[in-house]
């Protein structure tokens, strides 16, 4: 008996003890020089929680480049105003209390000005009750709607799901599909993608026939995809970001399913061409114009903006930005826009942002509203497939 | 009829690499009664060396070396700086130890290899079809290298004198030391057997489940709990558990509901240590007593 006993006892042990590790912490300060700032003299600070580490990396770590990137920009030019502007980042692991925690020490402890972050919706939606209790302005670079839905001091750049789905069921319209299978992340980007397909596709008569769920650090996706077909739908959509994305789209080949595929808005960066690699040849997704900057039309507003980033970017880096890098563009100038017209008060720069209109930024041109804190419109978009292993833009925009 | 030897397929890819890592915790466990907790952290090392390595321009069967060969040397050193020290080791020390280990490795690959999930190349691209299951030609790399290493491991525990001699430490310690058989060396041994075999499954899965510094938490998870199906002492009992707890995986993930698949694993475990606390294969645990 002996041995049995010793068995259990280590194995409760040790799953108990994996359990605790899973939990640990770590924080990323970037700049951590404490200290309670004055809103009228010392440095303006800048806070940013980005999921620098987990699942949503490769949207986090790009962000956090960019934002360094611009920091530095800015300090060269003399700050804002004269006075000199201190960029806290904070890294949220991709998890919501991570994100929580962060938010309530950046507007306690370090007392920021504005908040830009998170990089899901997850985390971004964990900070949002923050950001309005204690009315601190808060940019967030993540898609899903529910994040700016009736807020009154949250913003966001990242192009709203509702705006990609549209602009996705326009393109199904047009290709004459009319039922669509659904492989969606299970965490916050995900939540309520179908509802919305459904909805936004009610008029056109499309409308999801199966809904299958991966978590965002799956890496197995034999079920889902295996279910996928039996469903037979016209298109498949897959909504999820890289690794997840990229690997779905790898078993979606391999299991020779040979419906055409969309994916969503959250691919936008090189690490899904890596990650998928050939097997995303033929793929359809709507993402902003950064990806095909060298296509796009020299009418385009936004094209001197985004040439002017990707030089900057490519030339300290040694790396293209991803659509990522643009939602930390944006972010950053719209802040620093608010800054420089108004100051610090939170209300001022609360108030400004709301009533910005036609700022060219690298995700569209943005006009908020009190009713819509996103600021873009389906036109932010461009439909564009993979060619290659390089993005291509699509001749014809399908733009109904 | 397809789907089903499809998701029976995928599991059987998945659970060999369970199995290469259960193998790992039982390599150890069976020689000095060390849960070690890096078992997961030798794969994601042994991943991300590789792709770095291959990165810099080494062929891809030198890079598997230097990945296996790294993962050994820190396995070794990890033996000789932690646990040989400790004169009094028992299973709640062992955990203790290699749990603040395994998070020094996390946090040293977050510093070198930086957040990003990455893929080592396939050692042979590309898919099969049979009768309408497609099949990666890693997934028969996986197999074949996780049969070929589970049968080597037996081999040597239950069929050589060196093998039998490290049990023996274990089972006896103080008539071993009588004998003759050297604990110190007998624990080097099996954390060498363990580095290996851990750094095998992190690099034949890497083409296929990608790595990064933080895959090693559920890699490690899966491979415990498929170790404590067979037993904890048993590398037959470790491979089976490895297999059955993969196909379950994609079965479930299949039939029943996608987000029910990692549940699956510890519903296991904890229905294994209630009703069969010598593993499910558990007649060999008992009959040793």
């Amino acid at each position: 008996m002996f041995r049995t006993r010793s068995t259990r006892v280590a194995a409760l042990l040790a799953a108990g003890a994996l359990a605790l590790a899973g939990c640990a912490e770590s924080t990323e300060s970037d700049d951590a020089s404490g200290g309670a700032a004055a809103s009228d003299e010392g440095p303006i600070k800048i806070g940013a929680i980005l999921d620098i580490t987990g699942p949503g990396a490769s949207l986090g770590v790009p962000e956090r480049q960019t934002l360094e990137l611009l920091h530095e920009q800015l300090e060269a030019a003399g700050g804002i105003n004269g006075r000199e502007v201190e960029l806290l980042i904070e890294d949220n692991q991709s998890t919501e209390d991570g994100a929580a925690k962060a938010m309530s020490k950046l507007v306690n402890e370090e007392e920021v000005d504005i908040v830009l972050g998170a990089s899901r919706t997850g985390p971004s939606l964990a900070m949002r009750p923050l950001a309005e209790s204690s009315q601190t302005p808060m940019i967030s670079l993540a898609a899903n709607q529910a994040i700016v839905n009736g807020s009154e001091w949250v913003f966001k750049t990242a192009q709203n799901d509702r705006v990609v789905i549209e602009r996705m069921i326009g393109y199904m319209e047009q290709q004459g599909y009319t039922t669509i299978g659904l492989a969606r992340d299970a965490s916050g980007f995900g939540e309520g993608v179908q509802e919305m397909f459904d909805e936004i596709g009610s008029d056109a008569g499309i409308s999801v026939v199966a809904t299958e769920k991966f978590a965002p650090d799956a890496t197995d996706f034999t079920a889902q995809m295996v279910n996928l077909r039996n469903a037979a739908a016209d298109v498949n959509v897959i909504w999820g970001i890289p690794p997840a994305a990229g690997l779905a789209q790898k078993a979606y080949r391999q299991l020779g399913l040979e419906t055409p595929v969309m994916q969503s808005h959250g691919i936008g960066n090189q690490v899904f061409l890596d990650t998928a690699g050939a097997q995303a040849d033929g793929l359809v997704a709507p993402l902003g114009r950064l990806v095909v900057a060298d296509q796009l039309p020299d009418d385009d507003p936004q094209k001197e903006v985004i040439e002017a980033f990707i030089a900057d970017y490519t030339e300290k880096f040694d790396m293209s930005p991803s659509t990522f890098s643009g939602h930390a563009y944006d972010g950053w100038k719209l802040a620093v826009d608010a800054l420089e017209e108004v100051g610090t008060d939170p209300q001022a720069i609360r108030d400004h942002l709301e009533q910005v209109e036609g700022f060219v930024g690298i995700s569209g041109v943005f006009t908020m509203t009190p009713e819509d804190h996103s600021g873009l419109q389906a036109d932010a978009l461009q439909l564009v497939t993979v060619e290659n292993g390089k993005w291509k833009r699509l001749d014809d925009q399908a733009t109904g | 009829m397809t789907d089903l030897l499809q998701l029976l397929f995928a599991g059987l890819s998945q659970g060999a690499i369970y199995a290469l890592i259960a193998i790992g915790f039982v390599a150890i466990f069976a020689v000095s009664g060390v849960i070690n907790l890096a078992q997961g952290e030798f794969a994601a090392l042994a991943g991300l060396v590789a792709i770095s390595a291959r990165a810099s321009g080494l062929p891809l069967p030198v890079a598997v070396v230097v990945a296996v060969a790294t993962v050994a040397v820190v396995a070794v050193v990890m033996e000789r700086l932690t646990i040989a020290p400790v004169k009094a080791m028992t299973t709640l020390v062992s955990l203790i130890l290699t749990l603040g280990v395994s998070t020094a490795l996390k946090a040293l690959m977050l510093l070198v290899y930086g957040p990003n999930a990455e893929g080592l190349e396939a050692i042979t691209p590309g898919i099969v079809t049979v009768a309408g299951v497609s099949i990666r030609y890693q997934d028969l790399w996986i197999l074949l290298v996780a049969a070929v290493v589970s049968a080597a491991v037996y081999w040597f525990y239950d069929r050589t004198v060196t093998g039998k001699a490290l049990r023996a430490c274990a089972e006896q310690p103080v008539a071993a030391r009588l004998v003759g058989i050297s604990l110190g060396r007998a624990s080097l041994i099996s954390f060498l057997i363990a580095g290996i075999v851990g750094a095998l499954a992190g690099v034949l899965s890497s083409p296929v489940y990608f790595t990064s510094w933080e895959s090693g938490l559920a890699l490690g998870l899966k491979g415990f709990v498929a170790a404590t199906l067979g037993g904890l002492v048993s590398i037959r009992g470790a491979v089976l558990g490895g297999f059955v707890l993969g196909v379950l995986e994609t079965l479930t993930a299949g039939y029943v509901s996608t987000g029910l698949r990692d549940a699956v694993a510890f519903l296991l475990l904890i229905v294994v240590l209630v009703v069969r606390p010598g593993g499910i294969f558990g007649r060999h645990a008992e009959a040793r007593v």
